[in-house]
C-alpha cells in the first residue's frame, strides 16, 4: 500500500503528496448494450472531498461502484493507492481484498445487516477482514458510534433506529476498517430533511478531519460548502468539474446550466 | 383393548420421529449445496442442479423408496428399511428445501450481498455471517409447513417394514380386528405430534421476525 493519508489529522490539497489517491483512466460500464460509463477519468487526492451530481441515469453511482468493484468496469483502468485493476482481466481475490480494505462504502438503503446488533454491525467485519478480537473489535466501535452520536443504541437492533440513525451506523460501519477512502451513494436521499441533516453533519465532521471523500448526492448545499471539488455528470460522462463556485456559478457547458438550473429553481 | 391399542401403535413413534427428524436434517443440509448448484456461474453445473431438483421432485416418494429398498438394497448395497426410508426422504427433502431456500434468497435484498462485499467479507463469511442467517429465517415457515408434510410422508416407509406407527397400526389391526379404533388412534397420534411442531414454529417465527422485519 502507499502513503495512506493520517486519518484524522487534518490535511489540505496541497500539503499532500502529488500522487493522487485515487485515479481512474478511461473507465468504461456497459450493461449489455446499454453504455452507464463512457470513459471516465478522474483523479482524487488524498484529503480531498469531491461531490458528483448530475441528472438520474447519468452515472454517478456506476462510477463510485467501479471504484470498489461492485461493478467491474468493462475497460479501463482504476488506480488506488497501490492497487491498480486494469479492466478486462479478471482482478485476483488478493487484489480484489486490497482494493476494498482501503474503501468504505455507505449506501443509499443503509443495508444495516437487520439480524445483527448495532455493535455487531459495526465489529463484526473488524473481527473477520482485520482480525481483531471481539473486545478490541467492540472497542473500536463504541469509540465510533459515539463519534456518531449513538453510543446508546449499540445493544438495538437496526430496526429500532431512524433512517438518520441508521446510516450514521453505516457510516461507523464503514469507519471501522479504516479506509483511505469513503463512497457515499446518495447518502441522504432515502431521509427526510431532518434525519439528512444530521447525516451531513457527521460526513462534514469527517471531512473536516481530513477524510477523503467521494459523495453522490442531490444535496446542492452541501456539495458546494462541504466539497473541495464539484463534478457534474451525464450520459456517463464527466461534463463539469471544478471549485464549487466555478461549476455551480459558472458551468460552462449547456448540458450543466440546464441541470443546474433545474436544481437551483426548486 | 384400547390402552392395549394405543400402547402397540405408540411403539412406532420414536420411529416416525426419528425418520422424520433424520430426513429433514439431510434434506435441509444436502438442499444448500443443490440450491448453490442452481446459482453457479458454469451451465452445465446450473443444469445438473436443476435436473436433480426435477428427479428428486417428481417420483413419487414409494417409488424412491422401493427404487432404493429393494432396487439398490438387493443385490449391491445392504441397506436396512430404515436407511432406505432416511435416504429416500432425505433425498426428496433435499430438493424441496433448495427450492424453499431458493426462494428465500430472492427475499434478501441485493443490499445485504453488495454491503458484505463492500466490507471486504470473505464469501465464507458472507454466508455464515450475513446471508445464512437471514435466509434461515426467511425459510423457517416454508421449511416447517415442509417438515410437518414429511412427518406425513413418513407413514409411506410402512410400506418397506420401518416399524413407525403407520406399520405398527396396520399390524395391530391385523392381530385385534379392530380397524375403525387402531386407525382413528393413528390418525390422533399424528395430529398430537404435528401441532407442537406447528406451535413451535409459530413461536420462532413471531420472535425472529419481530428483530428482522424493517
Amino acid at each position: 500500500m502507499s502513503a495512506s493519508p493520517a486519518l484524522d489529522k487534518p490535511k489540505t490539497i496541497e500539503e499532500s503528496d502529488s500522487e493522487p489517491l485515487l485515479r481512474l483512466d478511461g473507465v468504461c460500464k456497459h450493461f449489455g448494450s446499454f453504455e452507464a460509463l463512457s470513459g471516465v477519468n478522474l483523479t482524487v487526492k488524498a484529503g480531498e472531498v469531491a461531490a458528483i451530481i448530475g441528472p438520474s441515469g447519468s452515472g454517478k453511482s456506476t462510477l463510485l461502484r467501479c471504484i470498489n468493484m461492485l461493478e467491474p468496469p468493462t475497460s479501463g483502468r482504476v488506480a488506488l493507492g497501490g492497487v491498480v485493476v486494469e479492466a478486462g482481466q479478471e482482478p485476483s481475490r488478493q487484489v480484489l481484498m486490497q482494493l476494498r480494505r482501503s474503501v468504505g462504502m455507505v449506501f443509499q438503503s443503509f443495508n444495516l445487516f437487520p439480524h445483527l446488533t448495532v455493535l455487531r454491525n459495526v465489529s463484526l467485519a473488524q473481527e473477520r477482514v482485520m482480525g481483531r478480537s471481539r473486545k478490541q473489535a467492540d472497542d473500536v466501535s463504541m469509540q465510533l458510534l459515539s463519534r456518531v452520536g449513538l453510543a446508546d443504541k449499540a445493544s438495538q437492533y437496526p430496526n429500532r433506529c431512524s433512517g438518520g440513525q441508521q446510516q450514521r451506523i453505516a457510516i461507523a460501519r464503514a469507519l471501522a476498517l479504516e479506509p483511505q477512502l469513503m463512497l457515499f451513494d446518495e447518502p441522504t436521499s432515502a431521509l427526510d430533511p431532518e434525519l439528512g441533516l444530521e447525516v451531513l453533519a457527521v460526513m462534514r465532521e469527517l471531512a473536516e478531519n481530513g477524510m477523503t471523500m467521494i459523495v453522490v448526492t442531490h444535496e446542492m448545499h452541501f456539495a458546494e460548502s462541504v466539497s473541495d471539488r464539484v463534478i457534474i455528470m451525464a450520459d456517463g460522462r464527466i461534463i463539469e468539474e471544478g471549485t464549487s463556485k466555478q461549476v455551480m456559478r459558472n458551468p460552462t457547458t449547456e448540458r450543466a446550466r440546464r441541470f443546474l438550473n433545474a436544481v437551483v429553481d426548486r | 383393548m384400547t390402552l392395549d391399542i394405543l400402547r402397540s401403535i405408540a411403539a412406532g413413534i420414536p420411529w416416525t420421529l426419528a425418520l422424520t427428524l433424520v430426513a429433514f436434517v439431510i434434506g435441509a443440509f444436502l438442499g444448500l449445496p443443490l440450491c448453490a448448484m442452481r446459482f453457479s456461474r458454469f451451465g452445465a453445473v446450473r443444469f445438473l442442479g436443476a435436473a436433480l431438483i426435477l428427479t428428486f421432485r417428481s417420483i413419487p416418494p414409494i417409488v424412491w423408496l422401493f427404487f432404493i429398498f429393494f432396487g439398490i438394497g438387493f443385490g449391491y448395497l445392504q441397506i436396512s428399511p430404515f436407511q432406505a426410508a432416511a435416504a429416500g426422504l432425505g433425498l426428496i427433502t433435499a430438493a424441496n428445501m433448495a427450492e424453499i431456500y431458493r426462494g428465500a434468497l430472492a427475499a434478501i435484498h441485493a443490499g445485504q450481498w453488495e454491503a458484505a462485499f463492500a466490507l471486504n467479507l470473505s464469501s465464507r463469511h458472507r454466508f455464515v455471517d450475513v446471508i445464512g442467517p437471514q435466509l434461515l429465517r426467511v425459510a423457517l415457515p416454508s421449511a416447517a409447513t415442509y417438515a410437518i408434510g414429511l412427518l406425513k410422508d413418513s407413514a409411506i416407509s410402512s410400506t418397506i417394514g420401518v416399524n413407525e406407527i403407520a406399520f405398527q397400526a396396520y399390524h395391530t389391526s391385523q392381530r385385534t380386528f379392530h380397524s375403525l379404533d387402531v386407525y382413528a388412534i393413528a390418525g390422533l397420534l399424528y395430529i398430537l405430534i404435528s401441532l407442537p411442531m406447528a406451535w413451535a414454529t409459530r413461536w420462532a417465527d413471531v420472535r425472529l421476525r419481530a428483530r428482522v422485519a424493517r
